[in-house]
């Protein structure tokens, strides 16, 4: 009985927490003054610059699922297969492009490229670039440089899983390296591709930060602009933002359910398959000098660039003098703090929000996962299903949605417009973080250990509390990390929802690009960076301690 | 574990605080850059009269989108906007509260609407901003920056996001036709973004030359040592008074009111002269920048303008982006 409530409560809040705002989107598309009319929304979507938008959002899409793809998968071949996997401080490298904001490394890239720019600064002949990048294959290439990691990673996991002796007995039969690669992992690795490619297609058109500020530079519109232009700027037309949201909304289930049905179809279980599998031989001199430079090309290019420009920018004095010696101050880390209190603010702002957020939701999560394997196995499956939407859905979509249905509810819940709509929001976005790491650590836990608790005597509670509790603490702690240091630096829902007066992080860092002192803005970047890399070496060194 | 929740706690404490209203009451103002004057406005009225004043900044473009998505639930007191005509249209659709501010007997004549809703308690221009490494000298008229020697090398604030930049393309275009700008689009002149945007792809030398560039910010700039300089060409700008108006919605109306009336304070002037921008009132001395009868301007039918500008602004982006 006890678990039906429970279980009950749960499906409760997630629905109203995620559902419902979900809901108000489609009410403000498909329904006009109360009367289910589909009419507004086709014509929005059939308006020729939306549908054009529609079109380039796919191409841009697919265009970096193949450069991603270029650049990953040669990657991905190198840290599993060859030497280099010894390397683990790679490990480490490849994660500095997940730790930089996509809004930040592409205004480094924009201060870098732009005319009279720091490039140009540097090497004056190279200036013909400029144009080029200025254009949809810049902003193709640093969409890619963002991705790349999360498809890296992805396939790495799975070469390691391809034992070596298959390799050897294609080597043993006379096959050459170029048709062991075609013949056989090409087609045991097509599933896990095809879901990676499908991952980063997803991610691209549900990214704001690039598009933000190097689409709208050169005037490219993909979905999550237009989104945000409806909803923020003069005439506000929540119609027609909550229409494109809908489509955008269909996409990705689309894919979700393409991904799922390919899972399903293609996963192979292969015979000595285990960790350790993999045998790795001595390269010869040339692949493996070649190896080394493709290295240090993508990390020249993902890595180096973006954060040499915004360091630069943040330590010159007056922009139009540029890089040149004399011309570097520290005076604009000493402005961030003390010109206003704006700088000040919007750390605090931004810690308190990442701080509330990431508690909170580790509670809910914990709670919703406890919940959900209670539960019986359907009950369970809706919970978990439940709480991973956010996943799964781009974040302008979810606040829009949050946006709609608490200005609709403001005198019930009178929160739109304050600091606790922002930590509503950050929670439900990140709460398929805590589910995930939680989730995963209860699969390592064998019931057994539970059921001995509960023989040598001890009560329910006292077992969750002496036995579950210590050993999920760990996803618990991973899970609060990941949220804190993504809720730190996230720009989409306070671009959309921010109370007056209250800067985030994200916003001052946009507002001082756009409309302030980019050297400020930029000092601020650099702070972040440090901030997100410091903390999650921190809370790595906490979550290794709690192992032992 | 403990301490870490502590400090977890005081930290929520302390941000809750932070949150709270003053026990004198809240005034809520919307006011576009620049963000050190507005800051500075409002911790001064704050020090002064004990109520609480809360800002949202931004451009004249968000501020606009802002009121109209809170229109269920107003929030706002007091509107200051960059363009005269946006306030123009404010009034028009019935928001605007009337009233007769103190210390405005030497307003400067035109600056307060005749209902008494609009307070033009400062004012900018727009100019030519040029970078001087790349053009030492610069006098050109707007018309003359359509010749080939600064082909790609203009750019324009975009006038849906600045007021300023707006009220003058309606104010050039009502007095001149389309000719110009069609001729400066031809020539390859770019929208980089807002305002400061703009300016700083002049100051960067992204381009050499910035048409209709709000004045106020090159002055601090070139007074910070950037590469900068500015004129206004002689056929003419527009001088555009920042309209301050009070809402009639405004949740806390008589602190709204004070707040009008500080802003024609002496103390709020004399920080509006020292953001380099031209004070509401004749009776105030500035030396920092070209005064008011030095600008050359253009005739100006408000009530004409405001009926074009929304238009004209979105004319401007599309003849740029082609």
């Amino acid at each position: 009985m006890g678990k039906k409530i429970s279980s009950a409560i749960v499906i409760l809040l997630l629905v109203l927490l995620i559902i419902c705002p979900l809901l108000s989107i489609f009410r403000e598309a498909a329904f006009t003054e109360g009367r289910f009319n589909l009419s507004g929304a086709i014509a929005t979507i059939a308006e020729s610059e939306n549908a054009e938008m529609i079109a380039s959002s796919l191409l841009l899409g697919i265009l970096v699922v193949i450069v991603s793809s270029l650049i990953a998968l040669p990657l991905a071949y190198i840290f599993s297969r060859t030497e280099f996997a010894k390397y683990r401080f790679f490990d480490i490298i490849f994660m500095i492009p997940f730790m930089t904001p996509p809004y930040i490394a592409s205004m480094g890239w924009i201060l870098f490229m732009q005319k009279r720019g720091l490039m140009q600064q540097l090497f004056p002949s190279l200036a013909f670039i400029s144009d080029w990048f200025f254009s949809l294959g810049g902003l193709v290439l640093v969409m890619s440089f963002h991705v790349f990691p999360f498809m890296m990673t992805m396939m790495k996991n799975a070469m390691l899983s391809v034992p070596s002796s298959l390799d050897e007995a294609g080597a043993v039969l006379g096959a050459r390296f170029l048709l062991r690669i075609r013949k056989l992992f090409m087609p045991l690795l097509t599933g896990n591709y095809a879901i990676g490619a499908l991952l980063v297609f997803v991610k691209t058109i549900s990214e704001y930060g690039t598009p933000s500020t190097l689409g709208r530079r050169i005037g490219f519109e993909v979905f999550t602009t237009d989104i945000h232009r409806y909803a923020t700027v003069a005439p506000i037309e929540f119609g027609k933002s909550a229409s494109l949201a809908s489509v955008l909304i269909g996409i990705c289930i689309f894919i979700w359910l393409l991904q799922n049905y390919i899972t399903n179809r293609r996963s192979y279980s292969l015979v000595g398959s285990r960790p350790g599998s993999v045998r790795i031989g001595k390269m010869r001199r040339l692949p493996y000098i070649l190896c080394w430079i493709f290295i240090i090309l993508v990390i020249f290019f993902t890595m180096v660039i973006p954060l040499f420009s915004v360091t630069a920018s943040s330590l010159i004095k007056l922009r139009g003098y540029g890089l040149r010696a004399g011309n570097f101050t520290f005076d604009n880390y000493v402005k961030v703090f003390t010109e206003d209190k704006q700088g000040t603010g919007a750390l605090l702002v931004s810690i308190f929000l990442a701080v509330s957020s990431a508690t909170i939701a580790s509670v809910l999560g914990t709670l919703s996962v406890l919940a959900s394997r209670k539960a019986g196995k359907r009950t369970g499956r809706v919970i978990e299903g439940l709480s991973l939407i956010p996943e799964m859905l781009p974040s302008i979509v979810l606040v829009l949605g949050i946006m709609l249905f608490y200005n609709g509810i403001y005198r019930l819940v009178p929160i739109y417009g304050t600091i606790w709509i922002m930590v509503l929001s950050y929670v439900i976005l990140f709460l398929p973080y805590t589910v995930q790491y939680v989730t995963s650590s209860f699969s390592q836990i064998g019931s057994s250990l539970v059921a001995a608790g509960r023989i040598c005597g001890g009560s329910p509670s006292y077992v969750f509390i002496h036995v579950t509790f210590p050993l999920i603490f760990r996803g618990i702690l991973s899970g609060w990390m990941m949220t804190f240091i993504i809720a730190f630096r996230e720009l989409v829902t306070p671009s959309l929802i921010a109370p007056t007066n209250t800067l985030t992080v994200s916003t001052y860092i946009n507002r001082q690009f756009e409309q302030g002192s980019v050297g400020k803005g930029m000092a601020m970047a650099v702070i972040c960076i440090l901030f997100s890399t410091v903390s999650l070496l921190l809370l790595n060194k906490a979550v290794a301690m709690q192992k032992k | 574990m403990k301490k870490a929740l502590i400090f977890m706690l005081a930290l929520f404490v302390a941000v809750s605080v932070a949150f709270a209203a003053s026990d004198k009451g809240i005034v809520t103002v919307y006011m576009p850059s620049p963000a050190g004057l507005a800051n500075k406005l409002a911790a001064d009225f704050e020090a002064k009269t004990g109520i609480e004043v809360r800002t949202f900044q931004g451009t004249t473009g968000e501020i606009l989108a802002r009121l109209e998505t809170e229109k269920a639930n107003p929030v706002a007191d007091v509107v200051i906007l960059a363009s005269w005509s946006d306030g123009l249209s404010m009034k028009n659709s019935g928001q605007l509260e009337s009233y007769v501010p103190a210390n405005t007997e030497n307003a400067v004549p035109g600056w307060i609407d005749e209902d008494s809703t609009l307070f033009g308690y400062s004012a900018s221009a727009v100019g030519v901003i040029y970078n001087t490494l790349i053009y030492p000298e610069l006098d050109a008229d707007w018309a003359d920056l359509a010749d080939s020697a600064y082909r790609n090398d203009i750019a324009i604030p975009d006038p849906e996001l600045s007021g300023a930049c707006k009220d003058f393309v309606s104010g050039y275009v009502n007095a001149f036709g389309w000719d110009t700008f069609e001729a400066l689009a031809e020539n390859g002149m770019t929208v980089p973004g807002a305002n400061k945007a703009a300016l700083e792809a002049v100051t960067t030398g992204e381009v050499g030359v910035l048409i209709a560039g709000v004045d106020y910010n090159a002055y601090s700039s070139i007074k910070s040592g950037e590469p900068l300089a500015i004129y206004y060409p002689e056929s003419g700008t527009v001088v555009n008074p920042r309209p301050a108006m009070i809402m009639k919605t405004a949740p806390d109306m008589d602190n709204a009111k004070a707040f009008v009336d500080y802003l024609y304070s002496d103390d709020a002037q004399k920080m509006v002269t020292d953001a380099y921008l031209l004070p509401g009132r004749t009776d105030i001395e500035y030396t920092n920048r070209s005064t008011l009868a030095e600008i050359p301007q253009i005739e100006c039918d408000w009530d004409a303008m405001m009926a074009i500008s929304t238009d004209a602004a979105a004319r401007i982006n599309e003849l740029c982006a082609r």
